[in-house]
């Protein structure tokens, strides 16, 4: 549903993204991370026809953005990652403003949105808090059924109980076979609904995998507490592990991907306790990012 | 097209043309008002005493009566200034200002193809000018006939559509620089200059015969040169309505090719 190739966008100096090639498929969620300045709402806003590619292409559903922006628009609910909307409007007035610009959309599907959301519909917008005037952005961008979504930093204000609504809300979207290409700030929110997650630092994708495969690539932090002295040659002999410190019998290692080696080569020695910290994406995701966003 | 773009343009301009358009009405009932007390004041002998370059400027070759009165002390500044920053101020704000304010990104997201959304907004502009046009008229009118300046109704729709033109015109530049660039100040200064040049060519002409030959490309000389209370509806009248919309004709690729801001 969503082909990007070669997609790139400079500023002058600035390559704000580079060569973005991607594909995501219908029922497809892919969820983009990446330090401030990285280039996820410029991708996203290439693709949304807002700003037009110096290089490259983007197509939604067959259809040429930079050509046919209207067939692609017709096709895309999209969130601006500084959603505003006018204040003078209650959040009802706009949404038929924005339902009436795309040729009509169900008033029952904004409602029942507005309900799960908890979003007070009468309220004239500029009197809302900002996790609200957050929310009329997601039913303005949920509300036609779009069979693309482009959400940038759709949960930014939302309270938790509203995230996870959010995040319903994402998986039926999926399910009925929506393509969705979201940004996010926080790892955990793209775990939980993401089928694939893309790093992008300064303007280019550097890793693009699925969850599970990031997972196994995932380094894992063990505590090896032995009857005994530990055996720390032994274990640094098993590859993949890496020790991190010893305090009295304990050994901290880290592991990269499975621990069946290590196992293994535990067998003889008396282990009296393992204390497994869970596999860390947020390890990987931070060693991704520790370079810093800004391109050069 | 559904024009539900030309809807909201309509809808939120309507609370503010009532106050603009009481304004007008105020000032030009006042000024009509004041038209016996001062009539005695207006002599031939003291007009005369103007250079003859003014006279022409304003029109006031022949015998002083009220249209003269009211196309010195009204037509020629006051609602001008009236109609073009009206017109600035609406247009600038349309698409450059609702651009940098965030507001317009939702817009352009949906399927409404952005050349449709410029005319739409320019129409919107359009009948708020001219409502503003109708208010200039019937004041006139009604403020011919309370203060006794014996203008024709004809003479005074003229004169109030020469300053819906520059209104127009003045509205229809700033929106399209602003729909080009999508920098509401960009939109402002460029109209403004261009209004501001307009108007020291309309009297600079008037005086230095080199400039002269250039007097015709001014909008204020386009739009008041007949009167502007005049029984005659000058050319110029056509060439500022296609000039405003030249600009917008203009701004129409640029607006579809540019990168729209984030706000
Ligand atoms: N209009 C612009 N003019 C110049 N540079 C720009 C412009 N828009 C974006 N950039 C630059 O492009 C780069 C990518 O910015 P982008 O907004 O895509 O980052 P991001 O990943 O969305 O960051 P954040 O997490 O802070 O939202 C940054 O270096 C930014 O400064
Ligand atoms: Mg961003």
């Amino acid at each position: 549903m969503i082909r990007t190739r070669d997609l790139t966008k400079r500023y002058g100096a600035t390559h704000a993204l580079e060569g973005l090639d991607l594909e995501i498929r219908a029922g497809g969620v892919l969820g983009f991370l990446g330090p401030n300045g990285a280039g996820k709402t410029t991708a996203i806003r290439l693709i949304a026809g807002l700003i037009r590619p110096s290089r490259g292409s983007a197509e939604v559903a067959g259809f040429d953005v930079a050509r046919d922006p209207q067939a692609v628009h017709a096709r895309i609910g999209y969130l601006s990652g500084e959603f505003r909307a006018y204040r003078d409007l209650t959040a009802e007035r706009y949404l038929r403003y924005l339902a009436d610009l795309r040729g009509g959309v169900d008033p029952a599907r904004i409602a029942s949105l507005a309900e799960r959301l908890d979003l007070p519909l009468r309220r004239r917008i500029g009197e809302l808090s900002h996790g609200n005037r957050q929310k009329v952005g997601l039913v303005q961008a949920l509300m036609a059924d779009p069979p693309v979504l482009l959400l940038d930093e759709p949960t930014q204000g939302l309270d938790p109980l509203m995230q996870r609504e959010f995040l319903g809300l994402i998986a039926e979207a999926r399910d009925r076979g929506c393509a969705v290409l979201l940004s996010s700030h926080i790892l955990s929110e793209v775990e939980a609904v993401a089928d694939r997650i893309g790093i992008l630092r300064a303007g280019r994708l550097v890793a693009l995998d699925a969850v599970d495969a990031l997972r196994g690539r995932a380094v894992r932090r063990l505590d090896l507490v032995f009857a005994g002295p530990p055996p720390a040659e032994v274990v640094a002999a098993v590859p993949g592990v890496r020790i991190l410190g010893t305090t009295d019998r304990t050994l901290h290692v880290e592991v990269e991907g499975s621990t069946a080696a290590l196992v293994a080569a535990l067998g003889p020695h008396a282990v009296e306790d393992v204390v497994s910290h869970e596999p860390d994406l947020e390890e990987i995701f931070l060693s991704l990012y520790a370079d810093g966003g800004e391109p050069a | 097209m559904s024009g539900a773009v030309l809807r909201k343009t309509l809808r939120d301009e309507a609370r503010p043309l009532v106050w603009w358009s009481l304004g007008v009405l105020a000032i030009v009932l006042l000024m009509a008002l004041l038209w016996n007390q001062v009539r005695d004041v207006y002599t031939a002998e003291l007009l005369s005493a103007y250079p003859e370059e003014l006279q022409e400027i304003f029109n006031f070759g022949g015998a002083m009566d009220g249209a003269a009165y009211m196309n010195i002390e009204v037509f020629s500044i006051i609602l001008p200034v009236l109609f073009v920053v009206f017109g600035v101020g609406r247009g600038a704000r349309l698409i450059a200002g609702e651009e940098q304010e965030g507001v317009l990104e939702p817009v352009l997201a949906t399927p409404v193809p952005r050349w449709a959304i410029l005319l739409q907004k320019a129409l919107g502009l359009a009948v708020g000018v001219v409502a503003l046009t109708a208010a200039t008229a019937v004041a006139t009118i009604i403020g011919s006939a309370l203060g006794d300046l014996a203008i024709p109704a004809t003479e005074a729709v003229v004169g109030a559509a020469a300053m819906g033109l520059l209104g127009l015109y003045a509205g229809w530049l700033a929106l399209a620089v602003g729909a080009a660039t999508g920098h509401r100040g960009a939109a402002m200064a460029v109209a403004g200059l261009v209004l501001v040049g307009g108007y020291l060519l309309h009297i600079i002409g008037a005086i230095l015969a080199a400039v002269e030959p250039w007097r015709v490309a001014s909008p204020f000389a386009q739009a008041v040169d007949e009167g502007p209370i005049s029984g005659v509806v000058p050319w110029g009248f056509a060439v500022l309505a296609l000039t405003a919309a030249a600009f917008l004709a203009l701004a129409v690729p640029l607006f579809e090719r540019r990168d729209i801001e984030t706000g």
